[in-house]
Protein backbone atom coordinates (compact mmCIF):
# COMPACT_ATOMS: atom_id res chain seq x y z
CA UNK A 1 0.00 0.00 0.00
CA UNK A 2 2.31 2.71 -1.22
CA UNK A 3 1.85 6.27 0.26
CA UNK A 4 3.29 9.81 -0.71
CA UNK A 5 4.52 11.63 2.25
CA UNK A 6 5.83 15.26 2.16
CA UNK A 7 8.62 16.28 4.01
CA UNK A 8 9.60 19.42 5.79
CA UNK A 9 12.27 21.46 5.13
CA UNK A 10 14.02 21.07 9.00
CA UNK A 11 13.79 17.30 8.14
CA UNK A 12 14.92 16.73 4.99
CA UNK A 13 18.25 15.91 6.07
CA UNK A 14 17.22 12.54 7.05
CA UNK A 15 15.78 11.88 3.74
CA UNK A 16 18.72 12.81 1.61
CA UNK A 17 17.33 16.23 0.87
CA UNK A 18 14.28 14.47 -0.80
CA UNK A 19 10.88 16.36 -0.26
CA UNK A 20 8.79 13.59 -1.03
CA UNK A 21 9.20 9.77 -0.26
CA UNK A 22 6.93 7.32 -1.06
CA UNK A 23 6.60 4.28 1.99
CA UNK A 24 3.85 1.87 3.01
CA UNK A 25 1.72 1.36 5.78
CA UNK A 26 -2.15 0.49 6.51
CA UNK A 27 -2.29 3.59 9.03
CA UNK A 28 -0.34 6.81 10.54
CA UNK A 29 1.38 5.01 13.39
CA UNK A 30 2.89 2.05 10.77
CA UNK A 31 3.39 5.02 8.03
CA UNK A 32 5.65 6.70 10.98
CA UNK A 33 7.33 3.10 11.56
CA UNK A 34 8.55 2.72 8.12
CA UNK A 35 9.82 6.14 7.45
CA UNK A 36 11.37 5.67 11.19
CA UNK A 37 13.23 2.16 9.08
CA UNK A 38 14.02 3.96 6.27
CA UNK A 39 15.23 7.28 7.28
CA UNK A 40 16.69 6.47 11.29
CA UNK A 41 16.05 9.13 13.78
CA UNK A 42 12.26 10.43 11.93
CA UNK A 43 10.24 8.82 15.03
CA UNK A 44 11.73 10.94 17.30
CA UNK A 45 11.16 13.58 15.90
CA UNK A 46 7.49 13.58 15.05
CA UNK A 47 6.55 11.64 18.08
CA UNK A 48 7.34 12.33 22.26
CA UNK A 49 8.42 9.95 24.53
CA UNK A 50 4.97 8.48 24.44
CA UNK A 51 4.60 7.76 20.98
CA UNK A 52 2.23 10.42 20.89
CA UNK A 53 2.61 12.93 17.96
CA UNK A 54 4.20 16.07 19.00
CA UNK A 55 1.74 19.36 19.25
CA UNK A 56 3.90 21.25 17.16
CA UNK A 57 3.76 18.38 14.15
CA UNK A 58 0.53 18.79 12.16
CA UNK A 59 -0.02 15.32 9.84
CA UNK A 60 -2.41 15.34 7.13
CA UNK A 61 -4.21 12.32 5.39
CA UNK A 62 -5.21 14.00 1.64
CA UNK A 63 -4.88 17.67 3.71
CA UNK A 64 -7.03 16.69 6.61
CA UNK A 65 -6.17 16.93 9.28
CA UNK A 66 -5.54 13.57 11.24
CA UNK A 67 -6.55 14.84 14.59
CA UNK A 68 -9.78 15.76 13.70
CA UNK A 69 -9.52 11.63 12.30
CA UNK A 70 -8.63 9.08 14.33
CA UNK A 71 -5.00 10.46 15.23
CA UNK A 72 -2.44 7.97 14.50
CA UNK A 73 -4.72 5.33 14.32
CA UNK A 74 -6.21 6.81 10.89
CA UNK A 75 -6.12 4.09 8.52
CA UNK A 76 -4.66 5.42 5.03
CA UNK A 77 -5.24 3.98 1.09
CA UNK A 78 -3.17 3.23 -1.06
CA UNK A 79 -2.01 6.69 -2.98
CA UNK A 80 -2.67 8.32 -0.39
CA UNK A 81 -0.81 12.09 0.30
CA UNK A 82 0.10 12.48 3.57
CA UNK A 83 2.13 15.74 4.47
CA UNK A 84 4.27 17.10 7.67
CA UNK A 85 3.93 20.39 8.77
CA UNK A 86 5.20 22.29 11.29
CA UNK A 87 2.70 24.60 13.19
CA UNK A 88 3.38 27.99 12.97
CA UNK A 89 2.97 29.92 16.32
CA UNK A 90 4.88 32.07 17.99
CA UNK A 91 3.49 34.86 20.77
CA UNK A 92 5.05 37.46 23.32
CA UNK A 93 7.93 36.52 26.13
CA UNK B 1 0.75 34.62 5.26
CA UNK B 2 1.89 36.46 2.30
CA UNK B 3 2.43 34.30 -0.81
CA UNK B 4 4.23 35.54 -4.02
CA UNK B 5 4.51 35.21 -7.95
CA UNK B 6 5.31 36.80 -10.96
CA UNK B 7 5.72 40.08 -8.75
CA UNK B 8 2.58 39.75 -7.20
CA UNK B 9 1.89 39.22 -3.56
CA UNK B 10 -1.08 37.25 -2.65
CA UNK B 11 -1.90 37.96 1.33
CA UNK B 12 -3.36 35.25 3.19
CA UNK B 13 -4.95 36.20 6.65
CA UNK B 14 -5.04 32.88 8.55
CA UNK B 15 -7.13 32.01 12.18
CA UNK B 16 -5.54 32.21 15.27
CA UNK B 17 -6.75 29.08 17.10
CA UNK B 18 -4.92 30.37 20.42
CA UNK B 19 -8.23 31.23 22.54
CA UNK B 20 -10.30 27.93 21.76
CA UNK B 21 -7.07 25.91 23.05
CA UNK B 22 -6.50 28.04 26.14
CA UNK B 23 -10.49 27.73 26.39
CA UNK B 24 -10.31 23.94 26.31
CA UNK B 25 -7.31 23.54 28.02
CA UNK B 26 -5.52 26.19 30.02
CA UNK B 27 -2.67 23.94 31.83
CA UNK B 28 -1.35 23.17 28.05
CA UNK B 29 -2.04 26.43 26.73
CA UNK B 30 -1.48 28.87 29.29
CA UNK B 31 -1.96 31.64 26.68
CA UNK B 32 -4.61 32.97 25.05
CA UNK B 33 -4.81 35.11 21.89
CA UNK B 34 -3.77 38.19 23.24
CA UNK B 35 0.04 36.80 23.54
CA UNK B 36 0.36 34.23 21.68
CA UNK B 37 -1.03 32.38 18.40
CA UNK B 38 -1.28 29.22 16.63
CA UNK B 39 -2.34 29.08 13.04
CA UNK B 40 -5.16 27.08 11.99
CA UNK B 41 -3.85 23.54 10.54
CA UNK B 42 -7.04 24.05 8.14
CA UNK B 43 -5.49 27.26 6.95
CA UNK B 44 -1.85 26.04 7.22
CA UNK B 45 -2.50 23.38 5.06
CA UNK B 46 -4.32 25.37 2.49
CA UNK B 47 -2.00 28.06 2.56
CA UNK B 48 0.73 25.31 1.55
CA UNK B 49 -1.62 23.42 -1.48
CA UNK B 50 -1.77 27.08 -3.02
CA UNK B 51 2.31 27.96 -2.53
CA UNK B 52 2.37 24.77 -4.02
CA UNK B 53 -0.55 23.76 -6.50
CA UNK B 54 -0.07 27.81 -7.93
CA UNK B 55 3.17 28.50 -7.71
CA UNK B 56 3.61 31.09 -5.22
CA UNK B 57 6.40 30.33 -2.78
CA UNK B 58 5.66 31.85 1.00
CA UNK B 59 7.62 34.69 1.26
CA UNK B 60 6.38 35.84 4.52
CA UNK B 61 4.57 35.32 7.87
CA UNK B 62 2.94 38.40 9.30
CA UNK B 63 1.26 38.42 13.39
CA UNK B 64 0.75 41.17 15.28
CA UNK B 65 1.22 42.42 18.83
CA UNK B 66 -1.63 44.26 20.62
CA UNK B 67 -0.16 46.52 22.69
CA UNK B 68 3.43 45.69 22.61
CA UNK B 69 6.35 47.01 20.59
CA UNK B 70 6.96 44.97 17.18
CA UNK B 71 10.16 42.44 18.54
CA UNK B 72 10.87 38.91 17.43
CA UNK B 73 10.19 37.23 21.03
CA UNK B 74 12.26 34.35 22.47
CA UNK B 75 9.16 32.87 21.74
CA UNK B 76 8.74 33.44 18.26
CA UNK B 77 11.91 32.46 17.32
CA UNK B 78 11.83 29.35 19.63
CA UNK B 79 8.35 28.55 17.74
CA UNK B 80 9.93 29.34 14.52
CA UNK B 81 12.74 26.16 15.25
CA UNK B 82 11.91 22.44 14.54
CA UNK B 83 14.58 20.45 15.68
CA UNK B 84 17.26 22.70 15.77
CA UNK B 85 16.70 23.76 12.66
CA UNK B 86 14.40 26.95 10.93
CA UNK B 87 11.00 25.57 10.03
CA UNK B 88 10.85 28.10 7.00
CA UNK B 89 14.46 29.28 6.64
CA UNK B 90 13.88 31.47 3.62
CA UNK B 91 10.58 32.98 4.68
CA UNK B 92 10.33 36.03 7.08
CA UNK B 93 8.44 37.02 9.37
CA UNK B 94 6.41 40.49 9.74
CA UNK B 95 6.08 41.95 13.07
CA UNK B 96 3.33 44.37 13.68
CA UNK B 97 3.11 46.19 16.49
CA UNK B 98 -0.65 48.05 17.25
CA UNK B 99 -1.98 50.17 19.96
CA UNK B 100 -5.69 50.55 20.83
CA UNK B 101 -8.84 49.88 22.85
CA UNK B 102 -9.13 46.53 20.89
CA UNK B 103 -7.14 45.05 17.91
CA UNK B 104 -9.92 42.73 16.96
CA UNK B 105 -9.70 44.11 13.18
CA UNK B 106 -13.22 44.76 12.05
CA UNK B 107 -14.21 46.27 15.39
CA UNK B 108 -11.07 48.59 15.58
CA UNK B 109 -11.48 49.50 11.86
CA UNK B 110 -14.96 50.82 12.73
CA UNK B 111 -13.95 52.36 15.69
CA UNK B 112 -11.01 54.26 14.11
CA UNK B 113 -9.57 53.22 17.94
CA UNK B 114 -6.27 51.13 16.91
CA UNK B 115 -2.79 52.30 15.90
CA UNK B 116 -0.54 50.57 13.70
CA UNK B 117 2.89 51.87 14.90
CA UNK B 118 5.25 50.02 13.26
CA UNK B 119 6.07 46.64 11.05
CA UNK B 120 9.74 44.86 11.45
CA UNK B 121 10.76 41.66 9.57
CA UNK B 122 12.86 39.35 10.86
CA UNK B 123 14.47 36.25 8.41
CA UNK B 124 16.96 33.73 9.03
CA UNK B 125 20.48 34.36 8.88
CA UNK B 126 22.88 31.54 8.19
CA UNK B 127 25.98 33.17 9.20
CA UNK B 128 24.62 33.89 12.59
CA UNK B 129 22.40 30.81 12.63
CA UNK B 130 19.70 33.13 14.55
CA UNK B 131 17.01 35.29 13.17
CA UNK B 132 17.85 39.22 12.47
CA UNK B 133 15.94 41.92 11.79
CA UNK B 134 16.08 42.55 7.87
CA UNK B 135 14.81 45.82 6.10
CA UNK B 136 11.34 45.51 4.39
CA UNK B 137 11.18 46.89 0.86
CA UNK B 138 7.38 48.40 -0.38
CA UNK B 139 7.39 49.16 -3.54
CA UNK B 140 10.76 50.98 -4.04
CA UNK B 141 10.83 52.67 -0.86
CA UNK B 142 12.74 51.39 1.65
CA UNK B 143 11.42 51.39 5.18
Amino acid sequence: MAVTVRIPTPLRRLTQNLAEVETEGANIESIIENLEANYPGMKERLCDDGGNIRRFVNIYLNDEDIRFLDGKATPVTDGAEISIIPAIAGGKN
Amino acid sequence: MILHADAKEFVRPCRNVQNELHRDDAVAYPRDARTAYLIHPDDLIAVHKEAETQHRPMKAFYHSHPNHEAYFSEKDKADAMAWGEPIYPDVAYLVISIFGETCEPKIAMEKHSTELRVVKAYAWDETTTDFIEVPIQIANKQI
